[in-house]
């Protein structure tokens, strides 16, 4: 079993794992009754969809998505970072 | 023989991750409010994110096949993997003293609120 296979087999097998925890995130953003239960759930989904998108570029064979995925990672800390200015001094700065 | 070995110790690494990302998951939906669901949310952070980067910098290094691009690839997933370790949790923790600040979020089940007893609430 050479290597390309492994992996592309592995990786391909984890792809529905993935899709099912990040449909269970959506849950939680929907169902969550408070604000920072809502923030909480978009955080994990945020930064579990960027080590996706890093998972994926290896199965795709192409270093694009990864930039992006560091990207959403820094923009999902943005807005932790927002929301907890806002809920605490009802101000974002700036 | 080298390459093989990081492709197989970052594809271990990668399927530890999805274990985390799913447990923090289920833990998201079952845990009773959102004090005790940070600490899922941050166990599927940083075990369900960073760990498979980690990984999947590990495959990329190891894979022979994807050619020069992949360094590319092993740096940047590297690179995000340890800025997610910082971040992740700053950001958990202002938002967890932001609820409980503006009590937005509620406390009920609880047994002992030691912020509150120091008035620091």
């Amino acid at each position: 079993m050479d290597v390309e296979a492994l992996v592309s087999l592995v990786l391909t097998v984890l792809i529905p794992l993935y899709v099912t925890s990040f449909l269970l995130y959506a849950v939680r953003v929907v169902k969550g009754p408070t604000i920072p239960d809502r923030v909480l759930a978009i955080d994990s989904l945020g930064y579990d969809l960027a080590a996706f998108m890093v998972v994926l570029s290896i199965l795709v064979r192409s270093p694009l998505m990864v930039v992006s995925g560091l990207t959403l990672a820094l923009w999902i800390y943005a807005l932790d970072i927002y929301i907890a200015k806002y809920l605490e001094a009802r101000e974002m700065g700036g | 023989m080298i390459d093989l070995v990081l492709v197989v110790a970052g594809l271990v690494l990668i399927v530890i991750g999805v274990f985390y990302d799913f447990i923090g998951a289920i833990g998201l939906l079952r845990l009773p409010n959102f004090y005790t669901r940070l600490h899922a949310a941050t166990a599927g952070a940083i075990g369900g994110a960073v760990v498979p980067m980690i990984g999947a910098a590990l495959v990329a290094l190891g894979a022979e096949y994807l050619g020069p691009p992949r360094f590319f690839l092993a740096g940047a997933a590297f690179t995000s993997s340890i800025l997610l370790m910082i971040l992740a949790q700053a950001g958990s923790h202002a938002l967890a003293r932001a609820a409980y600040i503006s009590g937005e979020a509620q406390r009920e089940p609880i047994l002992y609120d030691a912020l509150r007893e120091e008035g620091g609430g």
